[in-house]
């Protein structure tokens, strides 16, 4: 019944109603540090992302909204080289991008902080800020704790987050602490492209503004350049110069965030989620028709 | 200064280890002896080696059912080597890589294929016991090197001497420990134990990760075979025995303090809880309690030492460190 739902998609929503391609030929500028085109991923019957434009300039923040399961996350592991697409290209900064592996984007400056964190509960604090990234003594390598240490305080004092011990596992800190651990690592590294998955996630209200004044604070300094997967809103118009709406596989709504408001963005979300009732609905009248052609 | 040593990842079993070692101390005169110490460490010191690379794997959440196999296919590919004219040393070193290599593929069906690291080494320990009775015919053979008038050099330092066990497994632990705790493939083991995908999406290669622990695991168990082999000067093709001495090790991993989910190991504390297995039995023999008994007070001994283990990680966890 579900896949049936989804395979109605195509013929219940006319393909002019994504406008993609055109939203991207207006705002395509030559100082794009990333550019997406006509990227596309299916896993197996599913079809995560159909035809993706996306471009991101220097020094901004884009916000990625869209509907659970609307492709978002799909697309943040396909730019941080962690699922590989199946058509499409994509450009980093003027060059061909195809990363191999997050290794290898993350060579090439490209860092993630996903929704699960990717942070390993029994490791500590500065353990985790520093996985993969370990320092290593010389000539023997072993764990440089004592620098990873201080290296570690270091960056958690400058981003602000009060941590208490490093030592301590992170099981033992709270959803926003954690969240601040993982965005502290993949800002201490050396990427000019950032990508954060609902950043905001598991967050007090209170935790979540730190994170979004950290946002803040690395737009001014405008080294890096941001994409992030949002659900509120209201952090969206806080945060973002920009925000790209994408639904079912393809990006529909692409615009600067002073030029759009709250009410345009719900309206196309409501607008959305109407449609997908007409096509579930319609499909549900087609299905007695199928079963007498399967029958017959 | 009682909570930081409780607060210890192997306080429990220290604590086990103590109160079993002063029971049997004072209740027996000849306990505390030298001889009686001789007699213990072959009790201890072959699992505690197979433990250390048990760990290995455990730390991941996975388990390595074959390591009692290991230890018994590795020193009779040693003596069909030598009895293929192979000399002494590389015979060593070829048998026991066959044994990575047979570990490499217990590796490669969990981590690649996808089975289920229980099944695929269950499936490992068939075959190897298949394999080792069939090179044997069944039969006892005699070591390699041990059959002489005189020990050699090559059987005192591979087991024979008196020594030689009990240096190899510290050695070996603590090299094991120093890797597990100060390198980046230690970390690499317990962030792949305890959040595989997170490792991934760190970058960590988690299957070459799985891979290489299970290689480890049947490197150490291949060389405490090995050892056994050389000290007996015999080896039996007794699949029953090696797959005891399986359960033995990994209830030494376990009472040592490592999670059986994955992502929290110990090797000093597996040595410890060989230790403790081998206070035990060595316990109860001289004790004179019927070998027939034995297993059956090992059953009781490791549940409460887990049931201590519990006990003492409530306080462990509420004492800010883990």
């Amino acid at each position: 019944m579900c896949s049936s739902g989804v395979s109605a998609w195509g013929p219940a929503v006319p393909e002019s109603t994504f406008a993609g391609e055109r939203i991207e030929q207006l705002h395509a500028a030559p100082d794009d540090v990333l550019r997406i085109e006509h990227v596309a991923k299916r896993f197996g019957p599913i079809t995560a992302l159909r035809d993706i434009n996306l471009h991101l300039r220097k020094g901004e923040v884009l916000g990625l909204l869209g509907d659970n399961g609307a492709g978002k996350s799909t697309l943040i592991k396909i730019i941080c080289g962690f699922h590989r697409p199946d058509a499409g290209t994509m450009w980093l900064k003027g060059e061909p991008y195809a990363p191999r592996s997050v290794d290898d984007a993350r060579a090439h400056g490209v860092d993630t902080v996903y929704q699960d964190l990717a942070l390993v509960d029994q490791l500590t604090v500065f353990q985790n800020l520093f996985l993969h990234r370990e320092r290593l003594t010389s000539p023997l390598p072993f764990l440089a704790n004592r620098r990873m240490r201080r290296e570690a305080r270091r960056a958690l004092d400058e981003i602000g987050i009060n941590i208490p011990s490093l030592d301590v596992p992170v099981a033992r800190l709270s959803g926003g602490q954690r969240q601040a651990i993982a965005v502290a690592r993949t800002i201490s590294g050396d990427a000019d492209v950032i990508l954060l998955d609902e950043p905001l996630a598991a967050m007090g209200a209170k935790e979540g503004t730190l994170i979004l004044d950290l946002i803040a604070r690395l737009k001014q300094e405008g080294r890096v350049s941001i994409i992030m997967i949002l659900h509120n809103y209201v952090h969206v118009f806080q945060a973002c110069d920009r925000v790209s709406l994408i639904q079912d596989g393809v990006i529909s709504f692409d615009r600067p965030t002073s030029e759009t408001s709250v009410e345009e963005l719900t309206e196309i979300v409501v607008e959305e989620y109407r449609r997908a009732r007409l096509a579930e609905r319609s499909s549900a009248a087609r299905t007695p028709t199928a079963a007498l052609d399967s029958t017959g | 200064m009682a909570k930081r040593v409780l607060a210890l990842r192997e306080a429990s079993i220290i604590v086990v280890t103590l109160v079993t070692f002063a029971y049997f101390a004072i209740t027996l005169s000849n306990f505390l002896t030298y001889s009686n110490w001789k007699a213990m460490m072959p009790y201890f010191c072959f699992l505690a080696i197979m433990a250390a690379g048990e760990v290995w794997v455990m730390t991941l959440g996975e388990i390595d059912l074959s390591i009692g196999a290991m230890y018994l296919i590795t020193p009779i590919l040693f003596w069909k080597l030598d009895g293929a004219g192979l000399p002494l040393v590389p015979s060593v070193i070829v048998a026991l890589l066959i044994a990575m290599l047979f570990g490499a593929v217990n590796g490669f069906f969990t981590a690649y294929v996808g089975i289920p690291s229980f099944v695929a080494t269950l499936a490992m320990l068939f075959f190897l016991d298949g394999l080792a009775l069939i090179l044997t015919h069944s039969e006892q053979v005699t070591t390699p090197g041990t059959a002489v008038a005189h020990t050699t050099g090559f059987a005192n330092i591979l087991g024979a001497g008196t020594y030689s066990e009990f240096i190899w497994a510290l050695g070996i632990v603590a090299i094991l420990q120093v890797a597990l705790s100060l390198t980046r493939w230690g970390i690499y083991t317990v962030a792949t134990g305890g959040n595989r995908l997170g490792a991934a999406e760190a970058g960590i290669h988690v299957k070459f990760v799985i891979i290489r622990n299970f290689v480890l695991c049947a490197l150490t168990a291949g060389f405490a075979g090995l050892l056994e082999a050389v000290r007996t000067s015999s080896i039996t093709p007794d699949p029953s025995g090696s797959n005891a001495d399986l359960l033995l090790a990994v209830a030494a991993v376990i009472i040592g303090g490592t999670l059986m989910t994955g992502g929290e190991g110990t090797i000093v504390g597996a040595l410890i809880g060989a230790l403790f297995l081998g206070v035990l039995q060595d316990g109860l023999n001289v004790k004179g309690v019927n070998a027939t008994y034995e297993y059956l007070y090992i059953g009781i001994a490791i549940i409460i030492a887990m049931t201590i283990y519990v006990l003492v990680r409530r306080i462990r966890l509420g004492s800010g460190r883990a």
